[in-house]
C-alpha cells in the first residue's frame, strides 16, 4: 500500500473510509491514523492544513485539557454569578481576588480567582439532564441515532495520539458512552469508574509463558470470527484486545496509580470521589494523556439547596482550588486548560428549598491554558435569568476549548456517513477569554 | 375458538391492505388506513377478560399450609405469592401430590388466553411476508437461514438470557425432530431464565434501582416486578399498576416506579411518556419543542394528571425526626432509613395543584395559572376515540384516568411503543428508531410491519411472552445475522437480526452458567421482607413503634446470624446471602455467582456488569454495549478471568469428564460457543493441550474470543 493515498480516494467518503479502516488497525498504541487523516483533510479542502483560527489569540496554548463536569446543574447564582434582590440565595456575596464577586460557598476558590476566567453568559435551550449533559459534553444537541464525539476524540483526530501507550483521553467517574462518536472505537476515552482503584487488572495472574501461549491460541481460534469480521463493533473489540495487550506490557501504567502521590498531596485533594478524580486527572495529564474528563454528581439541588451547597459545593471548592494551585506549582497551569462545566444553571426563583433547572443562562469557568487571569466574560441580567451580553452557546464553548487546544475550528471534516461536521458545531471560539 | 378464527381473519385482512410502501417517502396518509384496519375491535378484547388470580391454600408434604396465588412453574421450581405480597420460590416436589397436580392445571389455565400454534404460525408468516415485500421492493433479500448452532445460541440468549450449557447444546443439536426449534422456543419461554432476562430488560427501561432519592431502599419494587413477570402479567396491567399505585413501598411494591421521581414530578412525567409512549416531550418541559409539534402547554396539561399526586409526606418525616431526637440511643443510620422509607408514599389529594411556570412565555396560557388536564394526540381524529373521554372533574382520580387512557389498546402509541421495543430486543434495532421517539410513524423502516406488530401486541392482550413467541418463530428472526448497518445511509430493512455484542447481563449470566451450571437459574434474591420490617403501622409515629421497627429491621437484615447487607470490594455483596430464595448462591474470587437479575440493581460501578455497560438506571435505556480497555483487562486478568480459568468451573469439569482430548475440546466449545469446533480448531486446541496448556486455559481462550462476546 502506498503511504500517500490519491486525492481522488480522499474525496470519496466511501473509499476514504476503507482507507482509514486499513490504518485503524491499532488504537492508542500508534498514531498513524490521525496523521493520515490530517493529510486527508488537507487534500480535501485546500488551505485547511493551516487551521483558519491559527492566527487568533490563544491558539494552541493548551497542550492538555481537564474538563470537570458537574452533573445535575450547578446554580450559577449560588456560585460564580451572585445576585442581590429576589434572586439572592442563602449564601452571602463576597469580593474575591481578581476583581470578581463569588458567593460565600466558595471561600477557597475566592483565593485563586485571580487565575480564572468566569463566563457568566452561557446560554442553551435544553433543560433535561441527560440531553443537556450530552450537549455540554459534545457541543451538539442529541439527535436520533447519530453519536457525536467528545473533545478528546476530536483532538485525537486532528493531532494524533498524545502518547505512545497511554490513551489520549480518559473519563473519570463515568463510562465512555461512545465518546468516540463517528471516529474509530479506539478514540473512545478510557473509562476509570473509581479513581482510587486506578486501572485495575493490568497484571495477569498466570506466568508470562502461559500468557503468551494463551494469546497465540486465542489468535488462532478467533481467526474465523474475529479475524474475518466485517462488523464494525466486532472490529472495535479486536482493537480493544490489541490495545490491552500493548498496555499490559507498558511501564507507563504508573500514571494511573494514586498510591505514588505523597501523603501530603493526597490529603490536600481529599478522599471524595471528586478529589481523587482530580488528583488522577493531574497525574494523567502530567504523564501525557491529553484530555481528561472528571464527572461528579450531586448538583441537582431542587430541595435543601443551602445544605447541599455546603456539602457538594464545599467539596468542589476545596478540590478545585487545590487542583489549580497544584498545576501552577508544577508549572503545568499555563499549558493545561481546566474547564468547569455543568449542563445548565438554576432558576433565579426558589421553589421549596431549592431551584429548578435553568438553561437560559448559566456559568462555566476556565483556568490556565492561555486564558485571562481574574477575568469575567459576558454577563447575565440583574435577576440571573437571561444573558445580558456576549451569550456563549455550548457549541461556542467547545470551539473555544478546541481553539485553545490547537484544533482547526469552523473547518469541515467528513464523517464516515458522508456528512460534513465541525468541532463546536460551526460556532466561533470566544477569543476574548484569551490573554 | 371463535375468537381465534376472528384473529386469523384479521391477519388476512391486514395482508390485503398492507401493500409494500415505496422506500424513502414519508407518507403518513398511506400508513393510516393500515393502522385503522388492524385496530382490534372492542368485542373480542372485552371477551378475553382479565386472567383471574388463582388463590389457593397450598399444602406441603409436612402438612404446612399457605394461601397464595400461583405465579409460575419453571423446571423443578414453583413460584407463589401470598396475599401480603410475599413471594415463595421452592422445589415443586416439596408440595403434596394434589397440589403438584393443581399447579399443573394452573399452568394450563394461565395459558388459555395465549395463541394456538396455528395463530403463532400465521402471525409469524405475516412478519416474513411484510419484511419480504419491503426487501423485494428494495432489491434485497432475506439472509440465508441461520444454522442450528447460530439459532441455538441466539434463542438461548434472547429468551433465557444466557448461552446454553454443553449438555443443552448437544441435546438440541443432536435432535432430529422437525419442530425442534419451535419446541425449544416454548421451553425457554417458560424457563426461569425467561423471567430473569425480562427483568434485566425491563429494569433498564423502568430504571429499577435498589435505592432512590437519598438511599431509600426499593427492594419491594424489584420483588413485585419479578413476581409479575413470572406470573405473565400483561404489559398494560403492569404499567397500569405502576402508574396508579398508592401507599408506601412496604404496602405496595408497584409504587417504586412513581416514587423514583417523587421529588421531581415533572421529570417523572416526561420520563414515563418516553418509556410508555415513545414520545419525546422532554424539550417541551421548558419550551415549545423546536422540531416536533409539542408545545410547552401540551406538556403541562399532561403533567396536570399528576398534579393532585404527592409522593412525599414531609409531616411524617418530621414527626419521626422529632421522636428520634428524644432518644440518643437509637442507631442513626437505621432510623434515617426508617424515616425515609415511611416518608415516601403515593397519595392523591382533592386538589390539582400544578400551575404554569412563572417564566411561561407563550400566549396560549398565562404564567402562574392553574393547568387544566388534557391529553395529547398525534393526529386529528384521535381525540374522538372513546378512550379520550376522560373525567377530569375529580382530581383524586386523575392518575387513574390517565392510566386508563395510557394503557388502552385505543391509545395511539402505547401498543406500538412496546411492540417496537420488543422487536428491537429480538433484532437489535427497532422498526422505528430511536425507540424513544416514535411520534412520527412514517419514520418506520416499514410502517406496515410496525402496524402488524402493533396488531399482534393488541391481539396478544399485551402478553409480551406471546409476542416474542410469534417473533422467534418467524423466518426473519431465524435468518442469519447482518453486520451493523450504517443508518446514516439508509434504513435497515431486516434481512435478519443484527450481529450484536451481548448485553452486560448476557455476558455475565453466560459466564455464571459456565462457572456453576444451570443451578444459577434457581438462585433468587428476594429482599422485600427486609424493607417491610421498616414500615411503621399507619398513623403510629411513636418512639415505641420506631424502636420496634429498628429491632425488626436488625433481625431481618442479619438473618441467621450472618453479616448485614454491606457491600464487599468490587460489589460482591456477600452480605446479601440470606436474602436468597430457592438455592443459595456460591461465591468465588469475591464474586457472588448469581445471575444479574439477582444481584444489586444496578450493580456497583466497578462490578463487571457496570463495566460492560449495565446502565446506572438514572434514566430509561441507560445500558450501553461499547467496548473499553478496562473490560478486556477484567476479562483477561480480573476476578472474572480467574473464574473462567478455574478448575471448579462447571464447563471445565464437564470437559474433564470426557476421556478423549478431542471430546474435551468439543465439550468446551459447546459450553462457550454453542457449537462444535472445526477440524482446524480442534487440531490447534488439541496441539496446545499437548504443549502444556490445560483445559482451564482453553476455557479462558474461548471466553476471550470475539465470537463469545457476540451473538450472530
Amino acid at each position: 500500500m502506498s503511504i500517500l493515498p490519491s486525492a481522488n480516494l480522499l474525496r470519496h467518503p466511501e473509499d476514504r473510509r476503507s482507507f482509514i479502516e486499513k490504518c485503524a488497525k491499532v488504537s492508542f498504541g500508534l498514531s498513524v491514523l490521525p496523521f493520515f487523516t490530517r493529510i486527508a483533510e488537507a487534500a480535501e479542502t485546500p488551505g485547511a492544513a493551516k487551521a483558519p483560527n491559527a492566527g487568533l489569540p490563544g491558539f494552541g496554548k493548551a497542550k492538555r485539557v481537564i474538563f470537570l463536569q458537574l452533573n445535575g446543574g450547578m446554580s450559577h447564582i449560588d456560585t460564580f454569578d451572585p445576585k442581590t434582590g429576589a434572586s439572592k440565595g442563602p449564601g452571602s456575596i463576597v469580593s474575591a481576588k481578581g476583581d470578581m464577586q463569588l458567593t460565600s460557598y466558595l471561600p477557597q476558590t475566592a483565593k485563586i480567582s485571580d487565575r480564572i476566567t468566569v463566563i457568566r453568559s452561557m446560554t442553551a435551550k435544553v433543560g433535561v439532564h441527560a440531553s443537556a449533559a450530552y450537549l455540554m459534553r459534545t457541543g451538539f444537541e442529541q439527535r436520533g441515532t447519530l453519536q457525536h464525539p467528545t473533545l478528546g476524540a476530536w483532538a485525537q483526530h486532528f493531532l494524533g495520539s498524545s502518547h505512545k501507550t497511554l490513551p489520549s483521553s480518559v473519563t473519570v467517574n463515568r463510562s465512555s458512552n461512545h465518546g468516540n462518536g463517528w471516529f474509530p472505537a479506539a478514540y473512545s476515552p478510557l473509562p476509570i469508574l473509581n479513581p482510587a482503584d486506578g486501572l485495575l487488572d493490568t497484571k495477569s495472574p498466570v506466568s508470562e509463558a502461559t500468557v503468551a501461549k494463551r494469546a497465540g491460541l486465542l489468535a488462532q481460534l478467533d481467526s474465523s470470527f474475529g479475524g474475518k469480521a466485517t462488523d464494525e463493533s466486532v472490529k472495535s473489540y479486536n482493537e480493544f484486545y490489541e490495545s490491552t495487550f500493548q498496555l499490559m506490557k507498558s511501564t507507563d501504567l504508573k500514571a494511573f496509580d494514586l498510591a505514588a502521590e505523597s501523603a501530603e498531596t493526597k490529603a490536600r485533594y481529599g478522599k471524595s470521589k471528586f478529589g481523587q478524580g482530580c488528583l488522577l486527572a493531574r497525574r494523567l495529564v502530567e504523564n501525557g494523556v491529553r484530555f481528561v474528563e472528571v464527572a461528579i454528581g450531586g448538583w441537582d439541588m431542587h430541595a435543601t439547596l443551602d445544605d447541599r451547597m455546603e456539602e457538594v459545593g464545599g467539596d468542589f471548592d476545596r478540590v478545585y482550588a487545590t487542583l489549580i494551585q497544584d498545576l501552577e506549582s508544577k508549572g503545568l497551569l499555563d499549558t493545561t486548560l481546566v474547564v468547569v462545566a455543568s449542563e445548565f444553571g438554576r432558576k433565579p426563583s426558589f421553589e421549596g428549598g431549592g431551584r429548578g433547572h435553568h438553561p437560559l443562562v448559566f456559568s462555566t469557568v476556565l483556568a490556565g491554558g492561555g486564558v485571562k487571569r481574574g477575568f469575567v466574560f459576558g454577563a447575565s441580567d440583574e435577576k440571573g435569568y437571561a444573558p445580558k451580553e456576549n451569550g456563549v452557546s455550548p457549541g461556542s464553548l467547545h470551539a473555544t476549548i478546541a481553539h485553545a487546544a490547537g484544533l482547526p475550528v469552523q473547518t469541515d471534516i467528513i464523517t464516515p456517513a458522508g456528512r460534513p461536521m465541525q468541532v463546536g458545531n460551526k460556532a466561533a471560539p470566544q477569543t476574548g477569554v484569551f490573554a | 375458538m371463535r375468537r381465534l378464527a376472528l384473529f386469523a381473519c384479521l391477519c388476512l385482512g391486514l395482508s390485503v391492505h398492507a401493500a409494500p410502501k415505496k422506500e424513502g417517502k414519508k407518507d403518513t396518509k398511506k400508513a393510516e388506513p393500515v393502522i385503522k384496519v388492524v385496530a382490534p375491535p372492542a368485542a373480542p378484547v372485552a371477551a378475553l377478560g382479565e386472567r383471574p388470580a388463582i388463590w389457593h391454600a397450598w399444602t406441603d408434604k409436612e402438612g404446612q399450609k399457605l394461601e397464595a396465588r400461583f405465579c409460575g412453574l419453571a423446571g423443578e421450581y414453583i413460584t407463589l405469592q401470598s396475599r401480603d405480597g410475599r413471594t415463595f420460590h421452592f422445589k415443586t416436589e416439596l408440595l403434596s401430590a394434589e397440589d403438584i397436580a393443581f399447579a399443573k392445571t394452573c399452568v394450563d389455565r394461565n395459558r388459555t388466553s395465549t395463541f394456538s400454534p396455528a395463530v403463532i404460525a400465521s402471525a409469524a408468516a405475516d412478519i416474513d411476508r411484510l419484511v419480504g415485500a419491503v426487501l423485494v421492493a428494495n432489491k434485497q433479500t432475506l439472509n440465508a437461514p441461520a444454522t442450528d448452532e447460530q439459532f441455538l445460541r441466539r434463542i438461548y440468549l434472547d429468551a433465557a438470557g444466557r448461552v446454553p450449557t454443553a449438555l443443552e447444546a448437544s441435546t438440541f443439536l443432536a435432535s432430529k425432530a422437525p419442530d425442534k426449534r419451535a419446541k425449544l422456543i416454548d421451553e425457554l419461554l417458560s424457563s426461569s431464565g425467561y423471567t430473569m432476562q425480562m427483568f434485566n430488560w425491563m429494569a433498564d427501561l423502568l430504571r429499577v434501582k435498589d435505592t432512590f432519592a437519598k438511599a431509600v431502599p426499593a427492594f419491594t419494587f424489584e420483588d413485585w416486578l419479578k413476581a409479575r413477570l413470572a406470573a405473565d402479567t400483561p404489559w398494560d396491567k403492569l404499567v397500569s399498576e405502576m402508574i396508579t399505585a398508592d401507599g408506601r413501598l412496604s404496602d405496595n411494591g408497584a409504587t417504586g416506579f412513581m416514587l423514583f421521581d417523587a421529588e421531581m414530578p415533572l421529570d417523572g412525567v416526561s420520563n414515563l411518556m418516553t418509556t410508555f409512549l415513545g414520545t419525546n416531550m422532554a424539550c417541551a418541559q421548558c419550551h415549545d419543542h423546536p422540531l416536533a409539534e409539542w408545545k410547552q402547554r401540551d406538556f403541562y396539561q399532561m403533567a396536570a394528571f399528576f398534579g393532585a399526586t404527592d409522593g412525599k409526606d414531609e409531616a411524617i418525616g418530621s414527626a419521626i425526626k422529632m421522636a428520634v431526637r428524644s432518644d440518643a440511643s437509637l442507631p442513626k443510620a437505621a432510623t434515617l432509613k426508617i424515616e425515609q422509607m415511611n416518608t415516601f408514599r403515593m397519595e392523591d389529594s382533592v386538589k390539582q395543584k400544578l400551575t404554569f411556570p412563572k417564566d411561561y412565555k407563550y400566549k396560549d396560557a398565562k404564567a402562574g395559572d392553574p393547568v387544566t388536564p388534557a391529553l395529547i394526540a398525534w393526529s386529528k381524529g384521535e381525540k374522538s376515540l372513546p378512550v379520550y373521554n376522560v373525567n377530569t372533574k375529580n382530581p383524586s382520580q386523575l392518575r387513574d384516568e390517565f392510566a386508563r387512557w395510557l394503557t388502552s389498546p385505543q391509545n395511539p402509541r402505547f401498543a406500538t411503543n412496546i411492540a417496537n421495543r420488543i422487536w428491537k430486543k429480538a433484532f437489535g434495532l427497532g422498526v422505528i428508531e430511536p425507540v424513544n421517539d416514535i411520534d412520527d410513524l412514517a419514520e418506520a423502516s416499514s410502517p406496515e410491519l410496525m402496524a402488524h406488530l402493533t396488531f399482534v401486541m393488541k391481539a396478544a392482550k399485551f402478553d409480551l411472552r406471546e409476542v416474542q413467541r410469534v417473533i422467534y418463530n418467524s423466518k426473519t428472526y431465524q435468518a442469519s445475522a447482518s453486520a451493523t448497518p450504517d443508518l446514516g445511509k439508509a434504513k435497515y430493512l431486516f434481512n435478519g437480526p443484527l450481529v450484536r455484542r451481548l448485553s452486560a447481563e448476557q455476558v455475565w449470566d453466560s459466564l455464571i452458567v459456565t462457572a456453576v451450571g444451570t443451578y444459577a437459574d434457581n438462585v433468587l434474591l428476594r429482599r422485600g421482607d427486609d424493607l417491610k420490617a421498616m414500615a411503621l403501622p399507619a398513623g403510629k409515629v411513636t418512639l415505641a413503634e420506631i424502636k420496634n421497627a429498628v429491632d425488626r429491621t436488625k433481625a431481618a437484615f442479619s438473618g441467621s446470624g450472618k453479616a448485614g447487607p454491606k457491600k464487599v470490594g468490587g460489589g460482591s455483596t456477600m452480605g446479601l446471602a440470606n436474602g436468597y430464595d430457592g438455592d443459595k448462591p456460591v461465591s468465588r474470587f469475591s464474586l457472588m455467582l448469581a445471575r444479574a437479575s439477582e444481584l444489586p440493581q444496578p450493580s456497583p460501578e466497578t462490578h463487571f456488569l457496570r463495566l460492560w455497560g449495565q446502565g446506572d438506571r438514572l434514566l430509561a435505556d441507560s445500558a450501553t454495549n461499547d467496548g473499553s480497555v478496562p473490560q478486556v483487562l477484567q476479562m483477561m486478568n480480573g476476578s472474572v478471568g480467574k473464574l473462567v480459568a478455574d478448575v471448579r468451573s462447571a464447563a471445565v469439569m464437564d470437559a474433564t469428564k470426557e476421556k478423549a482430548p478431542d471430546a474435551q475440546v468439543t465439550s468446551l466449545y459447546l459450553s462457550y460457543l454453542s457449537r462444535k469446533p472445526t477440524a482446524k480448531e480442534l487440531g490447534a486446541a488439541s496441539q496446545s493441550l499437548a504443549d502444556g496448556l490445560a483445559l482451564t486455559d482453553l476455557a479462558w481462550v474461548l471466553a476471550n474470543t470475539r465470537e463469545f462476546l457476540f451473538v450472530q
